[in-house]
């Protein structure tokens, strides 16, 4: 017995000595040497302007490709986990309001694991399955049109994964000029109504409301300025118009653009440091004479054709004659629009009340948490007036909540004013989270008004914008920076001014065409009809008619042609699922439409707000009697907007606030593991050449393994000396 | 008698432990002592090329060469950047990937080196920073730090031409790690200014003025 005394010694020794080397194995890639005196609450650290800070949590990327009208959009989304727990992300983000969301790829390390299109419930079920059973598992769900979450469940100790979702949209055509929006951040939304008890129940820093029953899912917490929290994008887009272009350009961020062969035009962001404050627009002007009138697209997929057709119906002259009208201009004056945006907000309205001309009647609404009119009713523009309403203007401060409801309804009110013409303005960022209760109210007392919405700061809410002016039979405008003010708004006016054509209808001579939009929304000039149709397969033409100015207006198009275009299906199903959720409001029962929006996601594999994209690994990887938390990716406030303005001073609900957010339900029962996911590529795809040497790894091997040999020696030397003297 | 083998077991124990580490130690200390040197043999290869040839091998069985010469502050002294990011290469000196621009051009250059050798200076690179690079052929540009970032191994993107006159500097993060190999790089972007005068800057005073000090 007492032969085997020295070896734990040695094997205690020895395993010190390991150690480093063990640990490390045990979470690839990173030697977490940190110091304590400079972390919070775990990460480690990168260097930004003020000293040393916490490394970025998530990493985005986003590749977007034009192709014709049709741009498909690559979002790369790089989490880190930089605490000592393992962990599960939730991370809210916005895509633009049209996306057609149909791929997720999860990359662990050198695996791919591709996702898959379920039913919401069950993709939830799936995901929290996995969860439980120590695999990392990635799904992708709806919020709103436009707001997405991804969750991550099983992220490691200072492990990275990464998720790649794609989706397509349309690019918008308006008055000679084609664009695409990438909104880059969710702007803190105002959640109306009354706290209902157990709200919390998402990660977000709002509760749930009658209201805003989802308010805790669409809120994430917001990091403080200052809080040196860093969240890069890179974005990279190619546009491959199919014909010349003028210009391409972006009114939000400056660009480099290389035109490479053809007419294939290559953009980089041009600040390498680019945060996600701001959305991202794209702007592309064809070659004078070149701007296509009509295209075509069109897709087979398992038997069935679909189309995707854009016209831009002839110009008319505009009218001398102008007839008179009365104007309501709203103006946002919330705690969201404060900063640039209110300023951007004044301009607006003062160019909006720089067209009146005596002859019309006006009034102005402001309304943060209630509202406000300028005069009891609209009176006629006397150059007196107008002054006066703009100096009120200037007086106007951006602060409380958005509580458009009461507001719109009042700017809809015909009160005692009978002209022919009745319009009104809505200038606003449209940070708001009971969408779908607004809507109802601008198709209940529209009458008619029409709405036209103003879209003001870096990152206005554009499904609220464009669908209001649906509903509003109106048209929506976007102003980005105080330079685009002055050109945004007396476009207008001018489309104001203009004609509109309205009661259109998209006629394909054959009652098996399912057409979406089934209504279509009424256009303004420079506007093109788009519509997506699913159609047999010798469809042959189609007849676009509507009305312009007490004329009828007949467009007649072949259909027989067209390009091949990938995506062209899923355009269709998306436009039919927004036409579906629109019947909710008509009153049709959330189940018949929840059950249909379903299918139609499952089998287009399209995210919908009934189907998620679910992606699991296959080989568990964390140990299942772990506690895994739960942490929200903070996201960062819209450039311009002030942090105080909108949570007041620093109790707000910052990024720290996570901290405080319950551990994740791991009550399911561990099950046999089903395994959806299939690896679908091993192979490296390039890395940046490697920088390090094992040098002083070496170096603390060795001089510590000299130590303790060294010791041991002695050791063995006196006891050898004792052994002989005995 | 026991007390004896028991001692010689241990003894032969710590002698081989011993060794094994005498050996890692040493080839842990040659690590940066062979960058070290062969910065050296390389700046005297550069020296004695002429101006518009390719530098002589600067030691016989070399299998790389220098390309360029890069100041990470103009008061340092230049390391010496060679051909190919392989790893043999990088042993000896911070390396030019092949499939960027070729140092000189007015395009992006990328270059990669060891984060505990000869990039262990790119952590103190800040916004503004200047820095110079000068090509075998004796052109010369100055360029301008417009941000540090940290990225994953996977943003191959950053290896791209990019049509500007731009220099990506990559090493290994984070920058005290024990065990290589993980998969973040830390990421120095620059961006070429207007050049004050092509001469290569020695450590003369006249010359830093240019550059703003920390």
């Amino acid at each position: 017995m007492r032969a085997v005394r020295p070896h734990p010694v040695l094997l205690l020794f020895l395993s010190l000595l390991l150690t480093p080397l063990v640990a490390p194995a045990a979470a690839p890639g990173l030697g977490p040497v940190r110091d304590p005196g400079e972390m919070g609450a775990g990460g480690f650290l990168i260097r930004a302007d003020s000293g040393l800070r916490e490394a970025p949590l998530l990493e985005t990327d986003v590749a977007i490709e034009v192709a014709g009208l049709i741009a498909r959009t690559r979002v790369t989304q790089r989490f880190t986990n930089p605490t000592r727990d393992w962990v599960e992300g939730i991370y809210v983000f916005p895509l633009p309001e049209g996306a057609a969301v149909d791929t997720l790829t999860m990359r662990i390390g050198e695996r791919v694991i591709a996702g898959r299109v379920e039913e919401r419930a069950r993709a939830k079920q799936t995901y929290e399955k996995a969860k439980s059973e120590g695999r990392k598992a990635s799904l992708v769900e709806q919020e709103r049109p436009n707001v997405f979450t991804t969750s991550i469940a099983n992220l490691g100790p200072d492990e990275t994964l990464e998720i790649t979702i794609a989706y397509q949209e349309d690019a918008q055509y308006d008055r000679g000029r084609f664009s695409l929006r990438f909104p880059l951040v969710v702007g803190p939304r105002f959640i109306p109504g009354t706290p209902v008890a157990g709200g919390f129940d998402g990660t977000g820093w709002g509760t749930n409301t009658n209201e805003v029953p989802d308010a805790a899912r669409i809120t994430p917490p917001v990091a403080k300025p200052g809080d040196g929290r860093v969240h890069p994008v890179t974005l990279r887009a190619e546009i491959d118009a199919g014909f010349p272009l003028d210009s391409v350009s972006s009114p939000s961020h400056p660009l480099r653009v290389r035109a490479q062969r053809g007419d294939v035009y290559a953009i980089r962001l041009d600040d390498p440091d680019a945060q996600a404050d701001r959305d991202f627009v794209l702007e592309w002007v064809p070659a004078v004479g070149r701007a296509p009138s009509a295209a075509l697209f069109r897709e087979s997929v398992e038997g069935d054709e679909y189309a995707l057709l854009m016209v831009l119906p002839p110009q008319v002259e505009t009218k001398a004659t102008r007839v008179s009208r009365e104007t309501i201009i709203v103006i946002d004056t919330s705690g969201s629009m404060s900063g640039e945006s209110i300023v951007q907000a004044r301009r607006a309205v003062r160019e909006a009340l720089s067209t009146l001309r005596p002859e019309d009647a006006f009034n102005v609404i402001e309304f943060d948490s209630t509202f406000q009119m300028l005069f009891p009713a609209s009176r006629p523009a006397t150059p007196e007036a107008v002054a006066g309403a703009t100096r009120w203007v200037d007086s106007l401060d951006a602060d409380g909540g958005t509580n458009m409801f009461p507001a719109l309804v009042a700017a809809l009110q015909p009160g005692g004013e009978s002209r022919a013409v009745r319009q009104v303005v809505f200038v606003t960022d449209g940070a708001v989270g009971n969408e779908d209760a607004l809507f109802g109210a601008i198709e209940r007392h529209l009458g008619r008004s029409r709405l036209y919405t103003v879209g003001i700061g870096s990152a206005p809410n554009g499904h609220f914008m464009s669908k209001a002016a649906e509903y509003g039979r109106g048209t929506f405008t976007y102003i980005g920076n105080p330079a685009e003010v002055v050109p945004r708004m007396a476009a207008l006016f001018e489309k104001i001014d203009s004609p509109v054509l309205h009661d259109l209808r998209v006629d394909w001579g054959d009652a098996t065409v399912e057409s979406w939009p089934s209504r279509i929304p009424d256009v303004y000039a420079g506007e093109p009809v788009v519509v997506a149709a699913r159609l047999p397969k010798e469809a042959g033409r189609v007849v676009v008619s509507g009305r312009r100015g007490g004329e009828d207006v007949r467009l007649e198009l072949d259909v027989a042609g067209g390009a091949d275009h990938e995506g062209v299906s899923r355009l269709w199903a998306r436009r039919k699922v927004a036409g579906l959720m629109d019947s909710l409001r008509e009153g049709r029962s959330v189940d018949d439409v929840s059950a249909e929006v379903a299918a139609l996601g499952v089998r287009h594999q399209l995210v919908t707000r009934w189907s998620s994209l679910v992606a699991v690994d296959v080989t568990p990887t964390a140990p299942v009697d772990v506690e895994t938390k739960t942490r929200n990716v903070p996201s960062l406030l819209p450039a311009g907007w002030d942090f105080s303005k909108l949570f007041g001073g620093s109790r707000g609900p910052a990024a720290g606030a996570a901290a405080a957010v319950p551990m994740a339900d791991r009550a399911d029962a561990p099950g046999a593991g089903v395994a959806i996911g299939q690896r679908i590529a091993s192979a490296r795809i390039g890395s940046l050449p490697r920088g390090g040497t094992p040098a002083t790894l070496l170096i603390t091997l060795g001089a510590s393994g000299l130590g303790v040999g060294g010791t041991l020696i002695a050791v063995a030397g006196r006891r050898r000396r004792d052994g002989a003297s005995r | 008698m026991r007390g004896r083998a028991r001692g010689g077991r241990l003894r032969s124990a710590a002698l081989v432990l011993s060794l094994a580490s005498a050996i890692a130690l040493a080839h842990g200390l040659w690590i940066p002592a062979k960058a070290h040197l062969a910065q050296r043999l390389i700046a005297r290869a550069w020296e004695r090329s002429t101006p518009g040839t390719s530098p002589p091998k600067p030691w016989p069985w070399a299998d790389t060469g220098p390309v360029a010469r890069l100041w990470l502050a103009p008061e340092v002294a230049p390391l010496y950047v060679l051909a190919g990011a392989s790893g043999e290469a990088m042993a000896f000196g911070p390396a030019h990937v092949s499939s960027s621009a070729r140092p000189g051009e007015a395009d992006n250059v990328v270059i990669a080196g060891h984060r505990d050798t000869h990039f262990a200076g790119l952590r103190a690179l800040e916004r503004g920073d200047r820095l110079k690079l000068e090509a075998a052929d004796g052109t010369a540009r100055d360029y301008a730090v417009v941000g540090t970032r940290v990225v994953h191994e996977s943003r191959t993107d950053l290896l791209e031409r990019t049509g500007d006159a731009e220099l990506t500097l990559i090493t290994c993060f984070p920058f005290d790690a024990v065990v290589p190999g993980g998969p973040e790089r830390y990421v120095v972007h620059a961006r070429a200014v207007a050049s004050p005068g092509v001469a290569p800057v020695s450590a003369s005073a006249g010359d830093s003025e240019e550059a703003p000090r920390r």
